[in-house]
């Protein structure tokens, strides 16, 4: 009785309820800045909330990480410029719908799938953490090693021109995971015995430096090009609509809870995956994917606010996080005298019911502010290109910056900026560099772990894969994708499935 | 309103430069990137193997030298099928892939950089966006100073004073300005 009460506190005490307003929309509109993160506003907002009482603290934290994630969305669909990386799948065929003048429907697609995602993770949180945690907990570092692999071959279907750049671009950006000082044995990686190598290449700065830069050095090529007008006639999608989506959303949001609940993997993850289950399933989608196609969009924004919720569920339950922010809240939950993990359940329920109790009210005003306030938020693609482009720059600057008061951050963000250019100059896609570094620490971690357990043994190693059931179907996926990508692929289901091709066409 | 041929056709290329399928020719200058990035990524795979060299599957360099041996295995399959591509006609290094405004973007962002941290953020800022609207946008000086100055305060106000993010201050008497606001608030209330 307690617990519940715990979880409408916060619809009953104004004070509450404001901040997570408050979070919410500061939330939506940090994801949607470039070069401002909300795992970046998040561990800002612990330094001046921690003399807090830890409710106002945690809701506005969770006001802020709801919004965030949904709020990427919105730059992604205007400038191509994913706000967070949780919308790099958003951007692929949101972008092209603002292109066509289609920004208004875009963005309500996004804004309703969002919160019918976020809503599922919400439920799935609420009703099976429990279960969900302990199927988690059965995982070996091989498998997350496995799915770590997993993750790194989706950038075939989504590189758009070949498989080997994509898979070119993915070990590129494991590779700048891996820079600086390893965390087992201290040995120095790509460090070249250069101290400000040593810590690493903040992922912050890859990301404004790979997305935000080289976009802004590609609209250059445009200058001369009139801004689009966005025609903004309808923004709340038609039921018939909504209704068309269902099923995919609730396939995706499955996804997104899953891979959200998954330690180590989140909404970024879960949206590509997501997409990439789109792009397998959807038969006739409303255009070819890549170009507007609204399974694109409903896809990976119900799965990444879906994968709020799962991110809590190891937070919560464990005391892992499911991903950079739920990271960060840990370290909040640690300072406000809260203990995240097995216990935290079975000691202090309410704590986990306010939480459950903020992230629905979060939810229900990110669909307010998203369905408000859109018009003023589109006049910034009306703003002149060459002021637009300065502003961005000058954001990007100020974004990797801030991550670390470091100006190393504003050094490797410019020359991934340069580099991010002539990359998609040349058709390398970029979401993978990004994968790539997300990925690089559980690949690592797990690929030692598993192999320290097998005595450095190959033979035993594959043996435990092979006798697992669960790593059995991670290797099997894998080597499926693998395959499904190839061109070899393609010609044996031209000749297998004759008849299906002719009726996709 | 809806974009006009014209739009259309240049917004088409932007959307190809992301999602570009498999092109059939060169795009000028794609060669020598492609053989610089297998020179780099060989150069890695030494450095990698110069981290822990075959020392044990779990030591620290073994994950490093499969990635880089991935780069130098694929980056060698780019070059190879690059370098037969024939050249893309119609177009050329300088006007389609670094034409000037993009080599002097570049140039001020490099600027930006190095005087951030001895002028501070607001004069390097107020440089930068002055410089690089003026230069791309071609307006008056009058349009140009009150554009860069207007998107400056927005920057200044979001970052500085709501997210107290700490920004160099180099020569700009900054915390005696936000000083001087703060009196002039608390003294008139």
């Amino acid at each position: 009785m307690d617990a519940l009460s715990a979880f409408f506190t916060v619809f009953t005490d104004l004070k509450l309820l404001s901040l997570v307003a408050l979070g919410t929309f500061a939330g939506v509109y940090i994801g949607a800045i470039p070069g401002l993160s909300v795992t970046m506003a998040v561990s800002i907002l612990i330094s001046f909330t921690f003399s807090w009482d830890v409710h106002p603290a945690i809701a506005l934290m969770i006001g802020i990480f709801m919004g965030g994630v949904y709020g990427g969305s919105r730059t992604a669909i205007l400038l191509n410029i994913p706000g967070a990386p949780s919308a790099i799948a958003t951007a692929m065929d949101g972008y092209p719908m603002a292109q066509r003048g289609e920004a208004g429907t875009a963005i309500g697609i996004t804004t309703v799938m969002s919160f019918f995602g976020g809503f599922i993770g919400i439920i799935v949180l609420a009703l099976a953490a429990p279960s969900v945690s302990q199927f988690a907990l059965t995982f070996q570092p091989r498998d997350y090693m496995l799915l770590a692999i997993l993750g790194i071959l989706l950038v075939g279907s989504l590189s758009g021109e070949s498989l080997v750049k994509g898979i070119f671009s993915g070990a590129f950006g494991i590779l700048i995971g891996m820079v600086g000082m390893d965390p087992l044995t201290f040995t120095g990686r790509f460090t070249y015995d250069l101290p400000l190598m040593q810590s690493g290449i903040s992922f912050i700065a890859v990301m404004i430096g790979m997305f935000g830069v080289s976009e802004a050095l590609a609209q250059l090529h445009h200058l001369d090009t009139p801004a689009i007008k966005q025609k903004i006639t309808r923004i709340v999608p038609s039921f018939g609509t909504i209704k068309k989506y269902l099923p995919l959303s609730l396939q995706t949001s499955s996804i997104g809870v899953i891979i959200g609940a998954l330690p180590g993997t989140g909404g970024d993850i879960a949206a590509l995956m997501a997409y990439d289950h789109a792009k397998r399933v959807t038969r006739k989608p409303s255009r070819p994917f890549g170009k507007g196609a609204i399974e694109g969009l409903v896809a990976p924004e119900t799965a990444n606010n879906a994968a709020v919720g799962g991110a809590f569920i190891p937070m919560m339950t464990l005391g892992i996080p499911g991903d950079a922010v739920t990271a960060i809240m840990i370290g909040a939950l640690f300072i406000h005298g809260l203990n995240p993990g097995p216990m935290l359940m079975v000691e202090q329920p309410d704590m986990f019911w306010f939480i459950v109790g903020s992230l629905v009210v979060a939810n229900f005003f990110m669909l307010i502010f998203g369905l408000t306030g859109i018009k003023l938020f589109t006049k910034v693609v009306e703003m002149p290109r060459a002021v637009l482009i300065p502003m961005i720059m000058l954001l990007s600057i100020v974004g990797a910056y801030a991550t670390n008061n470091s100006i190393t951050d504003v050094y490797w963000m410019l020359a991934f900026g340069v580099l991010g250019y002539f990359m998609r100059t040349y058709g390398y896609p970029l979401g993978p560099v990004i994968l790539g570094v997300i990925l690089s620490r559980l690949l690592d971690d797990n690929w030692r772990r598993a192999i320290i357990s097998e005595r450095e043994d190959l033979g035993r190693f594959f043996h435990g894969i092979v006798t697992s059931p669960l790593s059995l179907i991670l290797f099997l996926a894998v080597i499926f994708i693998f395959f499904s990508q190839t061109p070899l692929w393609t010609r044996l289901k031209a000749r297998l499935l004759p008849a299906r091709n002719e009726e996709a066409r | 309103m809806s974009p006009t041929d014209h739009d259309t056709e240049a917004l088409q290329d932007e959307v190809t430069d992301l999602h570009e399928h498999a092109r059939d020719t060169r795009r000028p200058g794609e060669a020598g990137f492609t053989i610089l990035l297998l020179l780099a990524s060989l150069f890695l795979l030494w450095s990698a193997y110069d981290i822990s060299g075959f020392e044990a599957l779990s030591a620290p360099g073994t994950l490093p030298m499969v990635t880089t041996l991935i780069m130098v295995i694929t980056g060698g399959l780019i070059m190879l099928r690059t370098i037969k591509l024939p050249p893309v006609s119609g177009e050329t290094f300088g006007q389609n892939i670094l034409p000037m405004a993009l080599v002097i973007m570049a140039v001020l962002l490099v600027c930006y950089g190095l005087l951030l941290k001895p002028l501070g953020f607001l004069p390097t800022s107020m440089l930068f966006l002055t410089i690089s609207i003026k230069l791309l946008w071609r307006q008056g000086w009058v349009k140009t100073l009150g554009v860069s100055f207007l998107v400056l305060v927005i920057i200044y106000v979001v970052f500085r004073i709501i997210f107290t993010v700490l920004m160099p201050s180099g020569i700009f008497p900054e915390a005696e300005m936000l000083q001087f606001f703060r009196n002039l608030i608390g003294g008139g209330a």
